[in-house]
């Protein structure tokens, strides 16, 4: 029977049932910032094996882009370019190994299904935060020019 | 093959009705776009004769022959011509010599200004603008029509934007609706190009500050403790502030200094050379060193000849600017304070004037040029620093300044009433909405005043108030300025130049974390406002056996066309913002409010009408198709932290969706919280023991069993009743007679 409290079915994030605050916390800000999982990588489906694979290479690729910036060798366009093709792609890589997004306050526990919709505003919304202050770091450092 | 000749002559048809809807749709209001982004002869900013490339004569009427420029900052004067001799008609000056103020674009409006020769504006011309609003939402004529309000006005007036304030001696100006951070610049633009130019021809009497008295300490500091105590200061300048590729070695930096100060000049000088520099400066004039210790570029100026002017250094106090020429320098050779840097250009420049007081503070400034990276032009630019002499040299300290109030604070103080009825607006909406638990409790199906009573009050408020008269329409334009201003250049002064705009985004991110879009959209948004008065309007009036709603199906096709819209508008942005800003007209909120249905060409004004005609028919239809503004904070409603409520039994009941008027209650009673408007019909319904058919089912079986109604719980169910075993009950009588207590009777 559906849950008519929560748009798409609730699930469990494997860390969910941590007890510890700050324990808990940890797992959701390594879950923020750690796209792929174990279950993702075992999937029976080749297919969402390779794109997690393909996943942690531009994951690379994107590290180095603002390891480039942060060294002054990379213009804020190119920065900006590979940072929303990098969302894009964790959009893919999220939906096949994390697909739940949190439900109410942040300091909540409940978790529900991601739809595609779901999964664009989560990393959207987390990608645009994680860029703004990667950007305005290197900006302030003076290591970025605009 | 007739038929195939037939279907590609229609084809182009078909395109050119198209391309002729579209050319018309923009020509109109480009037409009068003479000057955005206009393209400037290259020698504008450089040449000598700059009457020989911009309409001196249209601003400076009568003038007919024209100085090269002269001075610094850069004018021009233009003559009469009488008889066989000419008189001094007054002065041009090009704004982008004097200033680079910005306007709401980030970029100056590059404006050409006469004034006569007694410092009465005569004219001006808009040359140049990046302004998206004077592209597309206001025309471009409301600018010079805004300009003309300076003709006849004198410079050293205090002119402002807003209503004149005779007992403060404040010339008000009217402002351009929705306008308003473009004409403040403006007039920032216009009165501090006159002011400086004024200054220099002498119309203006430069401020005559009292003289410091200088305290001499004996002490004789080395460059670090200078340096620390700010009697030394340093300005850089980044090749990237001038628009040249980052670099590690800076494009110029100096060090500067005031030598008048005895401990100071000897520190920096030696004995000697302190004692020499004094027989020189004769009472009122004041010494400032400077010295280039990293850079290439000049500060004194490749171009400089004998009896000219350094272009570009200037120090300035308030409003006053001095410059020097070759007789105001002297050699600079050495620094004689321990730990000096290195240099390799030096000066010492005296000024001469009793204006300069070394008491108040003061800024040293380089003049530079920015190379557009973009277009490659070339504006004018300057760099300071500000220097104060530490209280430690000053008799008696340094006294009191104040300084004058920037510009968005004047906003915030000349509308502080209005400004505290909206803030008083946005509590409200926030406080009755967090008390709707209450109201919907009292309201019933079919009487639903206590909420609607609110919600249409604030409708009204914020068409009214909010919409009509403050022109507070929050806009899509503002999200892709603030992504912008986020990742290029944050400027608060920009958002807050507009106090209602700000306040208003700082309720919507707050309502959207905590309880979604719906409380923005649908209580206070004042175009949705007026859409769904206009819907509800039309029900009263008779029209609702018209009204209708999109079939399920095509309504969850057409949400997503929002969501396009605003990812449109937001790739747009990032290679044109002029562009997004011109496509960002799929919003009707300019035409409704800010510019006026009757005040555009007539594209927007159908357009606009057009949307709400169809909303007397059907809820809200740009809300829920078309509003980028909506999707824009949709997004994030995804994570709003407190949600409707809902019952297990919604799964299969259709009560509340069949009522929904945004259609975000889907086949199994589930709520799309991206797409709720909050109308919290759905939740009148929750606890109407007469309309939600689990209450209604469970009241009419205890009314068959003779069982009391409980109050309604939070969780939508009337409180349950526990039946208390019996044997408990005897022994809480007799308990009871033990301790005195006697039965109720």
């Amino acid at each position: 029977m559906v849950d008519p409290r929560m748009l798409t079915e609730p699930v469990q994030p494997p860390y969910a049932a941590e007890g510890g605050g700050l324990r808990r916390l940890a797992a959701e800000l390594w879950d923020h910032l750690w796209p792929w999982s174990r279950s993702g990588f075992r999937h029976p489906r080749t297919q969402l094996r390779a794109l997690q694979g393909a996943g942690l290479a531009l994951a690379l690729a994107v590290s180095v882009v603002w390891v480039l910036a942060a060294a002054g060798r990379l213009e804020a366009g190119a920065v900006i370019g590979w940072w929303f093709g990098w969302s894009v792609f964790e959009v893919i890589v999220r939906l096949g190994a994390k697909p739940y997004v949190k439900e109410g306050p942040w300091w909540g526990r409940r978790y529900r299904a991601a739809s595609l919709m779901d999964m664009l505003c989560y990393v959207g919304f987390k990608n645009l935060l994680m860029g703004a202050a990667l950007f305005l770091a290197l900006k302030s450092f003076g290591l970025l020019v605009v | 093959m007739p038929f195939q000749t037939d279907r590609t002559m229609m084809i182009p048809q078909a395109l050119r009705g198209l391309l002729l809807l579209a050319a018309l749709l923009f020509a109109a209001p480009l037409v009068r776009a003479d000057a955005y982004e206009a393209k400037l002869p290259a020698e504008l900013n450089t040449a000598p004769r700059l009457c020989d490339y911009v309409p001196c004569a249209e601003v400076l009427p009568g003038a007919t022959i024209f100085s090269e420029r002269k001075g610094r900052p850069f004018y021009v004067e233009g003559y009469v011509e009488e008889g066989n001799g000419r008189r001094l008609a007054g002065y041009v000056m090009l704004s982008t010599d004097i200033t680079d103020i910005p306007a709401y674009s980030g970029k100056p409006v590059v404006t050409l200004i006469g004034m006569d020769a007694n410092g009465r504006f005569t004219g001006s011309r808009i040359l140049k603008h990046s302004e998206p609003i004077l592209l597309l939402g206001i025309p471009e004529s409301a600018l010079v029509r805004f300009n003309q309000q300076y003709l006849g006005k004198f410079v050293g007036d205090n002119i402002e934007i807003g209503q004149s304030r005779p007992e403060e001696d404040i010339i008000g100006l009217d402002a351009i609706s929705g306008a308003t951070v473009t004409v403040i610049a403006q007039n920032q633009v216009m009165m501090s190009s006159g002011a400086a130019v004024a200054r220099q021809v002498g119309i203006l009497e430069r401020t005559m500050r009292p003289q410091a008295r200088l305290l001499e300490t004996g002490a004789t500091p080395d460059w670090a403790t200078l340096a620390t105590e700010g009697s030394v200061k340093k300005l850089t300048v980044a090749p990237e502030q001038v628009g040249l590729p980052r670099a590690a070695q800076p494009f110029i930096e100096l060090w500067y200094g005031y030598l008048n100060q005895p401990d100071v000049g000897r520190a920096v000088l030696g004995e000697a050379g302190w004692q020499n520099l004094l027989a020189r400066l004769k009472p009122g004039e004041h010494a400032i060193f400077v010295i280039r210790s990293d850079g290439k570029e000049s500060f004194k100026g490749s171009g400089f000849v004998r009896g000219g002017l350094y272009d570009r250094v200037q120090v300035r106090q308030g409003q006053d600017a001095f410059t020097f020429r070759d007789l105001d320098y002297l050699n600079l050779y050495g620094l004689a304070a321990a730990g000096a840097p290195r240099f390799d250009e030096s000066a010492i420049f005296i000024i001469r004037s009793d204006a300069f007081s070394a008491a108040y503070p003061w800024k040293f400034t380089f003049l530079g040029n920015r190379v557009d990276r973009e277009t490659g032009t070339r504006s004018f630019a300057n760099f300071d620093s500000e220097y104060w002499l530490p209280a430690h040299y000053l008799d008696g300290g340094r006294p009191e300044v104040k300084k004058p109030a920037p510009p968005w604070l004047r906003v915030w103080q000349t509308r502080r009433y209005e400004i505290a009825a909206f803030a008083a607006l946005l509590i409200a909406v926030a406080v009755v909405y967090a008390r709707r638990d209450r109201l919907t409790r009292a309201a019933t199906r079919n009487n639903k005043w206590p909420v609607n009573g609110f919600k249409y009050s604030f409708w009204l408020i914020s068409i009214g108030f909010v919409g009509f008269h403050l022109m507070a329409q929050p806009s899509i334009t503002q999200v892709l300025t603030w992504f912008h201003a986020l990742l290029f250049q944050w400027r608060w002064e920009l958002f807050l130049t507009d106090p209602f705009i700000f306040l208003f985004w700082i309720f919507i991110v707050a309502t959207v974390f905590l309880w979604g879009r719906g409380l923005f959209c649908g209580w206070l948004c004042p175009f949705g406002s007026l859409s769904e008065l206009l819907y509800k309007t039309g029900g009263w009036v008779g029209l609702k056996r018209f009204q209708f709603k999109l079939p399920k199906v095509w309504h969850h096709r057409l949400k997503w066309v929002k969501y396009g819209v605003f990812g449109g508008l937001l790739a747009v942005s990032v290679f044109s913002m002029g562009l997004a800003e011109m496509l960002a007209e799929v919003e009707p909120f300019k035409t409704t409010f800010l510019v006026g249905l009757f005040n555009r060409s007539w594209p927007y004004t159908l357009f606009a009408a057009s949307l709400l005609g169809l909303s007397i028919f059907t809820e809200r239809p740009f809300c829920k198709y078309l509003c980028p503004l909506g999707a824009s904070l949709a997004m994030p409603t995804t994570f709003r932290w407190f949600g409707l409520k809902r019952k297990s039994e919604c799964s299969s009941c259709k009560a509340c969706a069949v009522g929904c008027g945004s259609q975000a209650i889907d086949e199994h009673g589930r709520i799309d919280q991206r797409e709720c408007l909050h109308c919290l019909d759905c939740m009148v319904l929750y606890t109407d023991d007469h309309a939600c058919p689990p209450l209604v089912h469970e009241r009419k079986r205890r009314g068959k069993a003779g069982l009391p109604l409980t109050p309604i719980g939070a969780n939508g169910y009337y409180i349950p009743i526990k039946p208390v075993p019996a044997a408990a009950t005897a022994n809480a009588a007799t308990a009871n007679a033990a301790s005195g207590i006697a039965p109720q009777s």
